[in-house]
């Protein structure tokens, strides 16, 4: 400790106070300094570092022994007993035994499928203070919720925090987005923070969450670290280091689901086909005689702009266009063969997937199954997925498995209703987390609408879709 | 306050200048008033279908507006709009009961409920909804099922702006949205500039200052507590709604840092630009307004004043620690002496309590400040004495010189 002679006022203790994302330190006497990273603010004449300085500034107070008062940290001790069962697989037991070795900070690398939420939910029972989960979207803020709910609903009431949600406890689960307004208020409010889908740390917005929270302890989870713009360089400093990692290779066969992939495309109708090729006319010579391309959105708005400014077939172009669109996006067939394959499957666990969220209402209302999009409740959306883990709905149609890391809850059929071919990556993921019954595999169909009406092509598909419902 | 996407500025040297519709421009105010329109018009009627004529209000207007930028200016005009609405549920009953029932019903079926009636006799799809329809006594429950959701929130209130109201908001709003990716902003309070209502907004909006004083009056530094570590982004949003407070007074000229596009850019504007404020400021002081001007009538008048001079000017005594500042009503001088005299009118208790510690605090720090209380105050004179730490100087409707000489 120093002890400075002769200075009166001050009482040998440092005194650390939580300010708006800041770590403040006062008590002082003249001339002396607190710990690095403690810069002097000679804006309002105090000692100041970010938050995230409050695990070295303790450590560092601690280890010489210096006496000092922690008027910071407002966050609790939590003790949380899991109702459901965390039996870690032998990975995740690993990754969370590496963690612990870094000192409760650091990322953990697992790939889509392989249990990263039950790796958190057991660092955060080891850890037993307040914590904050950060996911990238409100569906996942959402399915984090409902897990956490069901794993510690006993012991602590779960919170949010984003998507018009605001009620922090002790366990509070956030968006990146909210996080970033909100932190510098309740930043002194966890000891704990798990950042999920960590690659979005990184982006310039992000990284100063970390800096306005206090919490000592760390994890971040993702199955790819790496940005392009090499701002997983900034993880160690934000979270800590990379401490386990495993690819789907490492883990393929023996932990994650085998799956059968069915492409059905569907046509249009002859009376679709016709309207369509006819709108279709009258806008591609619009195109043309304008010479406009038609590659990005800001094309869309240049041909809308010389559309409506056009006194010669401006009109019919815009009308012409817009029934395109929409006999792709509303094809007749997309629908029937839905319901066919919802009537096979009814004694399955079936789960639709589409990209449009007022195609899960249309679908849901057409077909009287839960819809679920970043619009339900949390509360709503929980038990839908309870009551379909259960069984008592057979099917559900959700909009949001786009966003990464969306569980998909225990369905052994999914069916995507693609409006053009998907991503094969996502495909593939949506595929390896689906639940096959005893005995057999996970079904994966996808539908894809096909526009252009080449005979052969057609032909073939046609085939292939009598094969595949037959 | 605009979308980031909604924002436009053009780089003219170095310097941004952000878009601007002028005020009598006739086909924006055509456009304005073509919105304003709209949205009257649609009171009572769902969100979802108001988006669809915005989209097509859109499409009509927009080119016709700027061939370039029509679009965003008639999106963002909307967008500025839909701040003056309010939306209502579009039913009493509960749609989260009616869709759960359905969807239980449909679930313990043993198969998918048939769209089409069919020889098998199985339930089909209008068999269900009538059953639910008879249970909860609506004849259409499946248009009641999403009820709930945004897009069929019904419009309830419309505060109608006139165009060139609507325009100058917009002008302002985009000044405001170059703001959002601000660093830092340097304001020069000039004479006569309203510092109390300025540093109102900055302890308001939790940003911090740094008070410089210049030849010409006061330079304000405004960032927030993270930016001491590294010029920050985050107090953009915050320096974006300082504007309109600063925009309530005058004269002031401003300068900020902006990372726009990736590059840093200054944004310059002074309070001739011609922007108006849509705020209304803080609910005030008339009456000790009147005081006030009262007493310097006063003083211009007294035939003895003891050699003390009343200056025009007004000292800002920054508080940094309280992150405000005391700016005293007057300042008196007499050969090197300054003296400042407070006026404590007729606020509520809070507000009261406030500027008595901030006089206390500018004491502590050796400045010597007289303070002058409305009798109507409500606390006696003792106790505000006391939490001033010295004397206080009653008055009942007018400030009397002699009082005020007395007392120095």
């Amino acid at each position: 400790m120093r002890n400075s002679a002769g200075s009166g006022i001050f009482n040998g203790v440092i005194s650390l106070r939580y300010e708006a994302g800041t770590l403040l330190a006062s008590g002082l006497p003249d001339g002396e300094r607190p710990p690095e990273p403690f810069i002097r603010d000679p804006r309002t004449r105090e000692w100041r570092a970010p938050a995230s300085a409050y695990r070295e500034v303790s450590l560092a107070l601690r280890e010489t022994e210096t006496p000092y008062t922690d008027d910071a940290a407002a966050f609790e001790k939590l003790v949380l007993e899991s109702r459901v069962a965390l039996e870690p697989r032998p990975y995740q037991r690993e990754a969370l035994a590496a963690w612990r070795r870094s000192g409760l900070r650091g990322v953990v690398v697992l790939p889509t499928g392989a249990g990263k939420t039950a790796v958190a939910m057991s660092a955060i029972e080891r850890v037993g203070r307040s914590t904050l989960v950060v996911v990238p979207t409100l569906a996942l803020m959402k399915q984090w919720y409902s897990i956490l709910s069901d794993a510690f609903g006993s012991s602590v009431t779960v919170g949010l925090l984003g998507g018009g949600y605001h009620e922090i406890t002790p366990l509070t689960v956030t968006t990146y987005d909210s996080a970033y307004i909100h932190m510098e208020r309740y930043g002194d409010r966890f000891g704990f923070a798990v950042y999920d889908e960590v690659h979005h740390l990184p982006a310039a917005k992000n990284a100063i969450i970390p800096k306005m929270m206090l919490a000592p302890y760390s994890l971040g989870l993702t199955a790819t670290p790496e940005r392009p713009d090499g701002g997983h360089g900034l993880l160690p400093e934000l979270v800590g280091p990379v401490v386990y990692r495993r690819s789907p290779e490492d883990l393929a066969g023996t932990y994650l689901a085998p799956y059968e992939l069915i492409r059905l495309p569907i046509e249009l109708t002859a009376h679709e086909r016709y309207e369509y090729a006819q709108a279709d006319a009258v806008y591609r010579d619009f195109l043309n005689k304008h010479r406009l391309s038609m590659r990005s959105s800001e094309d869309w708005q240049r041909f809308i702009l010389v559309a409506s400014t056009s006194h010669s077939g401006g009109r019919e172009a815009l009308l012409a266009a817009r029934r395109r669109r929409e006999i792709q996006a509303g094809a007749m067939r997309k629908g029937a063969t839905l319901e066919t394959l919802l009537r096979r499957h009814w004694g399955d666990r079936c789960i639709v997937f589409t990209k449009s969220v007022e195609e899960v209402y249309a679908m849901s209302r057409r077909f009287l199954i839960p819809g679920v999009t970043y619009e339900t409740p949390a509360r709503e959306r929980k038990e839908i997925l309870d009551r379909f883990r259960e069984g008592r709905y057979r099917a559900i149609i959700a909009s949001d498995v786009l966003n990464e890391g969306v569980d998909v809850p225990d369905a052994n059929v999914a069916i995507i209703l693609a409006g053009s071919a998907s991503h094969r990556e996502y495909v593939q993921r949506l595929g390896r987390i689906l639940r096959p019954k005893e005995g057999k595999n996970a079904l994966l169909y996808e539908l894809v609408t096909t526009a252009t009406g080449e005979e052969g092509t057609s032909r073939r598909r046609r085939e292939a879709f009598r094969g595949a419902t037959a | 306050m605009l979308r980031s996407e909604h924002v436009m500025a053009r780089m003219a040297r170095g310097r941004l200048v952000p878009h601007r519709i002028p005020p009598d421009d006739a086909r924006a105010l055509e456009a304005a008033a073509e919105l304003c329109e709209l949205y009257a018009t649609h009171v009572g009627e769902p969100r979802a279908s108001l988006e669809e004529k915005i989209t097509l209000t859109e499409e009509a207007l927009g080119p016709r507006l700027d061939a370039r930028r029509g679009f965003k200016i008639v999106r963002a005009l909307a967008k500025l709009l839909e701040e003056r609405c309010e939306w209502s549920a579009p039913t009493a009953s509960d749609p989260y009961t009616v869709r759960t029932r359905i969807f239980e019903l449909a679930a313990a079926l043993p198969e998918l409920p048939a769209v089409e009636s069919n020889l098998l006799e199985t339930v089909t799809r209008e068999d269900l909804i009538s059953q639910v329809a008879r249970e909860i006594g609506s004849d259409d429950p499946i248009s009641l099922m999403y009820a709930d959701r945004q897009g069929a929130q019904v419009l309830s209130v419309f505060e109608k702006p006139t165009p060139e109201g609507l325009i100058s908001r917009y002008n302002v709003a985009q000044v405001q949205g170059v703001l959002y990716a601000a660093r830092e902003l340097v304001v020069d309070l000039g004479e006569g500039c309203d510092a109390r209502l300025v540093l109102h907004y900055v302890k308001k909006l939790g940003l911090i200052y740094a008070l410089e004083e210049t030849n010409r009056g006061y330079r304000l530094r405004l960032d927030g507590p993270l930016s001491v570590f590294g010029g920050t982004r985050k107090y953009g949003l915050r320096l974006a709604k300082l504007l309109p407070g600063l925009l309530l007074t005058a004269p002031w000229s401003l300068s900020a840092t902006v990372e726009w596009k990736g590059r840093d850019a200054i944004l310059n504007l002074d309070s001739d630009a011609g922007l108006e404020s849509h705020y209304r400021g803080p609910k005030d002081d008339g009456e000790t307004n009147e005081v006030r001007e009262a007493f310097i009538k006063a003083w211009a008048r007294a035939k003895e004043t003891n050699g003390w001079e009343l200056e025009e000017r007004r000292d800002i005594l920054p508080l940094p620690e309280l992150k405000t500042a005391l700016v005293p009503d007057f300042v008196l001088t007499k050969s090197g002496e300054r003296v400042y005299l407070e006026l404590l009118g007729f606020w509520n208790e809070r507000r009261l309590i406030e500027r008595v510690e901030l006089v206390r605090e500018a004491a502590r720090r050796g400045h010597h400040v007289l303070v002058a209380a409305s009798e109507n105050l409500g606390a006696s004179r003792e106790t505000l004495a006391e939490a001033a730490h010295g004397e206080v100087i009653p008055f009942k409707n007018r400030l009397e010189v002699k009082a005020v000489l007395a007392a120095l």
